[in-house]
């Protein structure tokens, strides 16, 4: 390293470079960085490096003895006083490097952007970009003309039949042209589900958002609904994986991570799990509900009352302080299309090789579960709960399926909507109850590698729970009221 | 060799990335998008570089998970060069951790990116006294169109010879 730099010395105040040359002193072994550094580290009480010390240093009690005496002398924390005293310095170089050649005037973008974040005007955007962004493009769009014109035309008109041919000539054996053919076959079911429903609609979904994150609105969407955030324990901060939540609720828990406490990271792991719908699952519930606008009001009404509640509920039980938010805004650009267009093509990549076997395992462990009895034995178990919350009992193959992969779950409801099985009420307590239900198997195993196991599966139970005592009230107070949706 | 990304959220660390290894990772403008650390290659000069890619961090005292892997990152890898990113018209709010990585005498080059926001803002950088000032590398580049990016080559070059023959 360039010999004796300027920034060892970056003078601290007295009493601060007392206390850095006096642990500078006592540390004896050898470190990565340089024993100031390191000092400084230790007076600011990083856990880490004081863990690393407390292992390598005969003297780690009187360093702490140190520690603790330079806290005692400060009324500030010292992580305050120490950043503040590096600021004072960077703004001074800066301003000896820094020269404007002309003033800058707001520009017509930073308006927009002063724009989106200001909550009178902010959440009339927002609610612009969900309808359009969300319920058109991905809804009407992906759900509907693309879902269409693969489903029906693509494997009903031509790749179904074809196989269903291909694996009757090749394979004599019912049972085993039911494993790839028959009603949760590989290919009529699997590939059929995971191709032309789930596919468009998360292709649409990645590529909305991709727009819509690159032009910067995401980190101005945390500053609008921080203080909403606040009440259930969050921050803007958490905006981003909630959002992302919309097109995968794995990926999203995962990347909680970015989310400073614990806490935080809890209740939004928990949100996650019940009450945001990934897009797939989202696209097939627009579907379901085409045509019926007053369900869909109450779906939404209802999910975002628990949404809410039980954030806040959550951040009530769950001890800890206030979390501070302070987010850099990036400023607003025009998204390259290059740039989406690639980011689009990694996602669903990913997304869909993630997918792709689980849908298959899922059909041949119907497959097994229906030679072996094992399937009928499980409907028949869940068919109670179903049809407390008052749905027919065809519904519980759906649920069943749910438990593998929620939208897959979605999915089989569609099916049955489309025979005419569910009226307008059940089909809002089944969509709220699919909603809530249980992570899909994918997003059950990240909860329990991000979370451990035990909240993993405490979590679970809990929505298990949860989900089908909030359909079975949907249900009864539809009743009550006597609306017929 | 190694050469490691640093800087705070936002400042075309993953864009940069792509550009010294070819190898592509998801690049959004919002910060935070790094959760996983991505790692590539690079063929610099004739040498051969391991590149990793780490979470943003603003500050080298972590607070949040993704700065403790990124110092983790620093700490335990002994990267033979640390790239600090920043975004040029912010220089004044990233230079601390400039100061950071030196204090810790950790070996650094002071990347000053997306220079053409700083530019159409109408602000110019002294790069030269910052140079001097700060006794490291100062480049000026703009990593989605690659201006620059020859230039840091260039300067990474350089010091790894500088430092080893």
């Amino acid at each position: 390293m360039s010999e004796k730099n300027l920034f060892s010395k970056i003078g601290y105040e007295d009493p601060i470079e007392l206390y850095i040359s006096k642990i500078e002193a006592l540390l004896e072994a050898e470190y990565k960085i340089s024993k100031r550094a390191l000092s400084l580290l230790l007076l600011q009480e990083d856990k880490d490096m004081l863990e690393l010390i407390q292992k390598k240093e005969k003297k780690f009690l009187g360093i702490k003895t140190i520690v603790d005496e330079a806290k005692a002398h400060y009324k500030q924390p010292l992580s305050y006083i120490i950043s503040k005293r590096r600021q004072e310095e960077a703004s001074s170089l800066a301003k000896r490097v820094f020269s404007y050649a002309k003033r800058p005037k707001t520009s017509f973008l930073e308006k927009i952007s002063s724009i989106t974040m200001n909550p009178l005007t902010g959440a009339p955007i927002l609610l612009f970009i969900l309808y359009y962004g969300l319920y058109k493009f991905v809804g009407s769009f992906g759900a509907g003309v693309l879902v269409n014109f693969l489903e029906n035309k693509v494997f009903g008109d031509y790749i179904n039949p074809f196989m269903i041919n291909f694996v009757n000539m090749l394979v004599p054996w019912q049972i085993l042209r039911d494993l790839f053919v028959g009603e949760y076959g590989i290919i009529t079911l699997g590939a059929r589900y995971a191709v032309a429903i789930i596919l468009p609609i998360v292709a649409t979904f990645f590529f909305a958002f991709a727009i819509i994150e690159d032009t910067g609105y995401l980190p101005r969407l945390a500053m609008l609904i921080d203080r909403l955030f606040k009440k259930i324990g969050l921050t803007g901060r958490a905006v981003i994986p909630l959002v992302l939540g919309f097109g995968c609720d794995t990926m999203a828990t995962m990347v909680t991570r970015t989310l400073p406490t614990k806490r935080e990271r809890i209740i939004a792991t928990l949100l996650l799990a019940l009450a945001i719908p990934c897009s797939a699952q989202m696209g097939v519930i627009l579907a379901l509900m085409e045509g019926k606008p007053l369900a869909l009001v109450l779906w939404l009404g209802i999910i975002i009352m628990v949404f809410l509640i039980v954030g806040f509920l959550a951040s009530k039980i769950m001890p800890g302080e206030m979390p501070t938010f302070y987010m850099e805004i990036p400023p607003l650009r025009l998204p390259q299309f290059s740039n989406i267009i690639r980011k689009t093509l990694s996602r669903l990549k990913w997304y869909f090789f993630e997918i792709l076997p689980l849908f298959i395992f899922a059909s041949l462990l119907i497959w097994l579960g229906q030679v072996t009895g094992a399937f009928n034995f499980l409907v028949k178990i869940l068919e109670y709960p179903i049809s407390w919350i008052g749905l027919p009992k065809e519904a519980s193959v759906a649920f069943l399926f749910g438990f593998f992969r929620r939208d897959y779950g979605a999915a089989g409801l569609y099916d049955l909507k489309k025979v005419g099985l569910l009226s307008g009420n059940q089909l809002v307590v089944s969509c709220i109850t699919l909603t809530l239900f249980l992570p899909c198997i994918a997003q059950l195993l990240m909860n329990i590698k991000e979370r451990g196991i035990k909240m993993g599966i405490a979590m679970s139970i809990f929505i298990l729970f949860f989900s089908f005592s909030i359909g079975f009230f949907v249900n009864i107070g539809l009743k009550f009221f006597g609306i017929n949706l | 060799m190694k050469i490691a990304l640093v800087g705070s959220p936002n400042v075309g660390k993953s864009v940069m990335f792509n550009n010294l290894t070819g190898k592509y990772v998801n690049v959004s403008n919002y910060p935070g998008t790094t959760v996983e650390v991505s790692r590539g290659k690079a063929r610099i000069g004739g040498i051969d570089f391991e590149v990793v890619d780490t979470p943003g961090m603003y500050s080298f005292l972590p607070i949040t998970e993704e700065e403790r892997i990124a110092r983790k990152i620093i700490l335990d890898e002994n990267p033979t060069i640390i790239l600090h990113i920043v975004d040029a018209k912010n220089l004044e709010r990233m230079i601390p951790l400039t100061f950071q990585l030196l204090e810790a005498r950790l070996p650094a080059i002071l990347v000053l990116n997306i220079m053409d926001e700083a530019e159409k803002l109408g602000i110019k950088i002294n790069s030269k006294i910052l140079e001097k000032e700060l006794g490291i590398p100062v480049i000026e580049t703009v990593s989605t169109t690659g201006r620059g990016i020859d230039i840091l080559k260039g300067k990474i070059e350089e010091y790894v010879r500088k430092k080893f023959i």
